[in-house]
């Protein structure tokens, strides 16, 4: 697949480099010379310089050639323009922009087809709430990825010392077949895709498949206490923040606001309905204590700061906070903040490379979300009459090696997949997977569709 | 640097520089030589080699190459590759000591095409197309041939690619390096056959157009005759040669896009516009220069000015005529095409026209400072401005490229030899040519050249192949420290 990207600042660096490992023709374009010479050196892409949208530019990647373009610069009004020059362009082209003003997202009608053309809209601090939504809906984990609608989920959740299932091979593990399955383990830096000798240690980020409505709490990988989640305390009012709010009020959740700026106060205690708005500093030690920090289920960090972020969270995980999540805007600082034992990390970033990759897969791939450790990822694909994964039991499929299918989706019925599970024709499937395996299993899921 | 990994792609390198000799086995067999026997005992030797190479470093991962490791790979791959060359040469006694075998292989895969052999015919078959094979594969490169064949290998491509393809600008020409590597060769094995078939069309035997084929595109200039392209005194295969030798010169870019059916790309291009213009004023010099006093007709001098600054310019290194005998002016212009080479990301050597024109451009801008001291300009190629990095490479460049040349050429006058037999030795092996003037002229060979002589001609044939950076990098001690 050719895929024209714009802009090369963090997401779409990432997006590139994704892509480029999964051996797609990447063009990246990006104005910063600099940026070029970095990724001319680093990444297995064409790196252009110049503006994304400039049509000059724009032909010289090859845009008549090319399957899908991704607009993802800071700046809204580059990448909904490089969307119109390439609609023009080329008007097969799949188009997807990176929009963060809310002032545009609600004029959907806009974007459509016939006038900018966009076919996909990945909105950053949207698709974070919706992260730190879905966190919070299983709490205990420090990742969750939601398929159909929520109804298989993805739970990262880290082992503690103290787990009875520590250092047992996970075919020991009786009593869950069928309703847990592990997907992926994550040991420091390495991920894999385990098999039934491998073993789960302390302190591994393990990767559960489970059917959404009953996340397994009597289950040896969760605390006792960590179940119920219902008091949220929010530190800033920004965007983000308060775009979060509105969606957990939604929820049974008991949600508090605290925001810095008197005026931003005043003007989400008129937005929002139930949630307590506080005027205060988040790294206020007395207001924090004020409001039963200690008895927080989350206390999620999320003004514009990212140092006071990290800071916020860790005097909150001091004061007695369950859970902490806290935006990290630098993709670099992440397996640092993790180091100093910030529990979870959300990045507007990072959320919009995962929205632009789920949406990128090509053939019966529907989607996929690159896992924790970024090495692996979980993949939403309907399996083909005519594949040869369909109609013979599990045990029996060539799956590469460092592959694994994680759930069943058929109809109404979930699946949790055991040897002699059957896949039928129709079936949406959930599979964990080597990033270096994607390719294979691409190929396995879509070849028989590239006869016709 | 991790030597380990280095050491397990030199394994691979190896393991497939072995494979390529079934050619030769292939050609020794047709002519039931005794050389068959040599040839399978080497290729097995070499396979083996890699083979126990790359299964000794097991467990390495080589999909993600630093700098250092690319350019240790790369420096170390020719030397490496330089033995494995030799080995048919050294197992079947065509050549006697290793210092000659050795100097023979490298020129080969060098593409330089100096030669110690007095009497090449003498050979047998199967080793004379083994002599074009090394050429054949040097031109293009191993290390890109690698790359477009070793799926595995990912970004850590783009690091052995820049190191066996040092051109001022990197011309990517797919956004993956390997889909690159691939153009390249696709390119360069259409136009080797197109020539194998015009020299056949011509008369040529199959062997001799196909091992002259193999020595053109890559600019080498191994002939399996002793007199070389005059053996024939043909003015058709004085002139396939002269067009093919000319288009291994031109950047393969260029011809990749012209097949992508873009019409004019030559004229457009500036390098191009000046490389052929530069070819032109030499040819007509030294035809001016020759005519009358070598030959008497304006079309003879013509043809063998053509074919010998062509030859000289593209560093390939044929010979028509003893130029030797020609006057003082086509001599020294002949010397000085050798120093010009041909364009950036083409096979040729030399210092490559993209450098001669962005620093003949660039001394005009300092002059230019003189007289409008507050003037802001850009040094432009085609209408770009060249990026003040490229310009510090490139003078970088050129003054290490004339330091080597210079310490060479000491060497060798140290060693005994005059003056213009130093000079142009060690011209026509960092420039990757082949025959020089004098001792080491059109109708002699180098092996009267002196044991330490020829290690300094050899290490500096891999300098100019490679563009001096890549190997002088390891002689860095700051490249050792951790």
């Amino acid at each position: 697949m050719k895929i024209i990207i714009v802009g090369a600042g963090e997401v779409g660096y990432h997006i590139s480099q994704r892509l480029s490992e999964e051996n797609q023709e990447v063009f990246l374009i990006d104005k910063d010379a600099e940026k070029i010479r970095r990724i001319t050196e680093n990444l297995d892409v064409q790196a252009i310089l110049g503006s994304g949208t400039s049509p000059k530019i724009l032909r010289a990647s090859g845009i008549k050639e090319a399957d899908m373009l991704v607009a993802a610069t800071d700046s809204d009004e580059v990448n909904l323009f490089a969307c119109l020059l390439a609609k023009n362009l080329n008007p097969y082209l799949l188009k997807v922009a990176r929009v963060r003003s809310p002032e545009y997202l609600e004029e959907k009608e806009l974007f459509s087809q016939e006038f900018l053309g966009v076919d996909r809209i990945i909105n950053p601090v949207m698709a974070m709430v919706e992260q730190i939504r879905s966190l919070m809906m299983v709490p205990g984990a420090s990742d969750v990825v939601d398929f159909e609608e929520g109804r298989v989920k993805l739970i990262g959740v880290t082992v503690k010392p103290d787990s009875p299932f520590v250092d047992r091979p996970l075919l020991s593990i009786r009593g869950v077949e069928g309703k847990v399955l592990v997907g992926a383990i994550v040991r420091g830096e390495q991920v894999s895709i385990p098999r039934g000798e491998d073993t789960i240690r302390a302190n591994d980020l393990v990767y559960l498949v489970v059917k959404g409505n009953d996340v397994p709490y009597e289950f040896g990988f969760f605390r006792e206490g960590e179940k119920e989640g219902g008091r949220v305390i929010i530190v800033g009012g920004g965007v983000t923040g308060s775009a979060l709010a509105e969606v957990l009020e939604q929820t049974k959740m008991n949600v508090k606001v605290i925001e810095k700026d008197a005026q931003k106060c005043t003007a989400l205690s008129e937005k929002l309905k139930k949630a307590i708005v506080l005027h205060g500093d988040g790294t206020d030690k007395d207001l924090l204590l004020e409001e039963n920090i200690r008895d927080a289920d989350f206390m999620v960090a999320v003004t514009g700061d990212e140092e006071n972020n990290v800071l916020i969270s860790l005097l909150a995980k001091g004061l007695g906070a369950k859970k902490t999540i806290t935006r990290i805007n630098k993709l670099s600082y992440i397996p640092l903040v993790s180091a100093i034992g910030i529990d979870t990390v959300v990045s507007t970033r990072l959320s919009a490379v995962r929205a632009i990759l789920r949406y990128i897969r090509k053939g019966r791939i529907i989607s996929a979300v690159p896992l924790k450790g970024e090495h692996a990822e979980a993949i939403e694909a309907e399996a083909l009459e005519t594949s040869d994964i369909v109609n013979v039991p599990l045990s029996q499929v060539k799956f590469p090696k460092g592959a694994l299918v994680g759930a069943i989706v058929r109809g109404e019925e979930i699946i949790i997949p055991r040897g002699d599970s059957v896949i039928r024709p129709k079936d949406r499937l959930i599979i964990l997977a080597l990033q270096k395996v994607v390719p294979k299993l691409e190929k396995m899921l879509t070849v028989k569709l590239d006869f016709f | 640097m991790h030597p380990r990994r280095v050491l397990r792609f030199i394994g691979v390198l190896v393991f497939f520089v072995g494979l390529s000799m079934a050619l030769a086995l292939l050609v020794a067999f047709l002519y039931s030589e005794p050389s068959a026997g040599d040839l399978a005992a080497s290729m097995g030797i070499t396979c083996g080699a890699g083979l126990i190479l790359f299964l000794a470093t097991k467990g390495e991962e080589v999909t993600h190459l630093s700098h250092r490791d690319g350019v240790a790979i790369v420096t170390l791959g020719w030397f490496v590759a330089g033995v494995v060359g030799a080995l048919p040469f050294l197992v079947s006694g065509s050549i006697g000591n290793f210092t000659d075998a050795y100097f023979e292989s490298v020129s080969g895969f060098t593409t330089t095409g100096a030669s110690i052999l007095s009497d090449i015919e003498k050979l047998p078959k199967g080793i004379l197309m083994w002599r074009s094979i090394i050429q054949w594969l040097g031109g293009m490169g191993i290390i890109v041939l690698s790359i477009a064949i070793l799926p595995f290998l990912g970004i850590g491509g783009m690091q052995l690619y820049k190191a066996e393809v040092p051109s001022p600008v990197v011309d990517k020409l797919k956004p993956r390096i390997s889909d690159t590597a691939k153009v390249l060769w696709k390119v360069y094995i259409l136009l080797t056959v197109l020539q194998i078939l015009l020299l056949l069309g011509g008369g040529m035997s199959l062997f001799d157009s196909v091992c002259h084929a193999f020595c053109t595109m890559p600019t080498g200039g191994f002939s399996p005759l002793n007199k070389s392209i005059a053996h024939y005194d043909s003015p058709y295969f004085d002139g396939v040669i002269i067009v093919f030798m000319l288009l291994a010169a031109i950047n393969f870019s260029l011809h990749y896009r012209l097949l992508k059916g873009e019409a004019g790309v030559f004229g457009r291009d500036p390098e191009c516009r000046v490389f052929l213009i530069l070819v032109g004023i030499l040819i007509l010099l030294v035809t001016l220069d020759i005519y009358g006093s070598v030959y008497p007709s304006l079309a003879q001098a013509f043809r063998y000015a053509a074919f010998q600054i062509s030859s000289m310019i593209t560093t390939t290194g044929f010979v028509t005529a003893d130029y030797d005998t020609w006057p003082s002016l086509s001599k020294c212009l002949l010397v000085l095409s050798m120093f010009f080479g041909g364009m950036a990301g083409s096979t040729g050597g030399g210092i490559k026209t993209v450098r001669l024109i962005v620093m003949a451009k660039h001394a005009y801008e300092e002059v230019f400072r003189i007289i409008h001291p507050h003037a802001v300009r850009a040094v432009k190629l085609g209408g770009k401005p060249v990026p003040s990095d490229v310009l510090s490479s490139i003078w970088g460049f050129f003054f290490l490229y004339l330091t080597c040349y210079m310490i060479s050429t000491l060497i060798l006058a140290g060693l005994g030899l005059d003056p213009i037999s130093a000079f142009s030795a060690v011209a026509a092996c960092i420039f990757n040519v082949g025959p020089g003037l004098g001792l080491v002229g059109p109708t002699q060979n180098y092996l009267a050249v002196p044991l330490v002589g020829k290690w300094v001609l050899i290490i500096g044939m891999i300098l100019g192949r490679l563009e001096i950076y890549t190997v002088i990098v390891l002689f860095m001690p700051e490249y050792w420290r951790k």
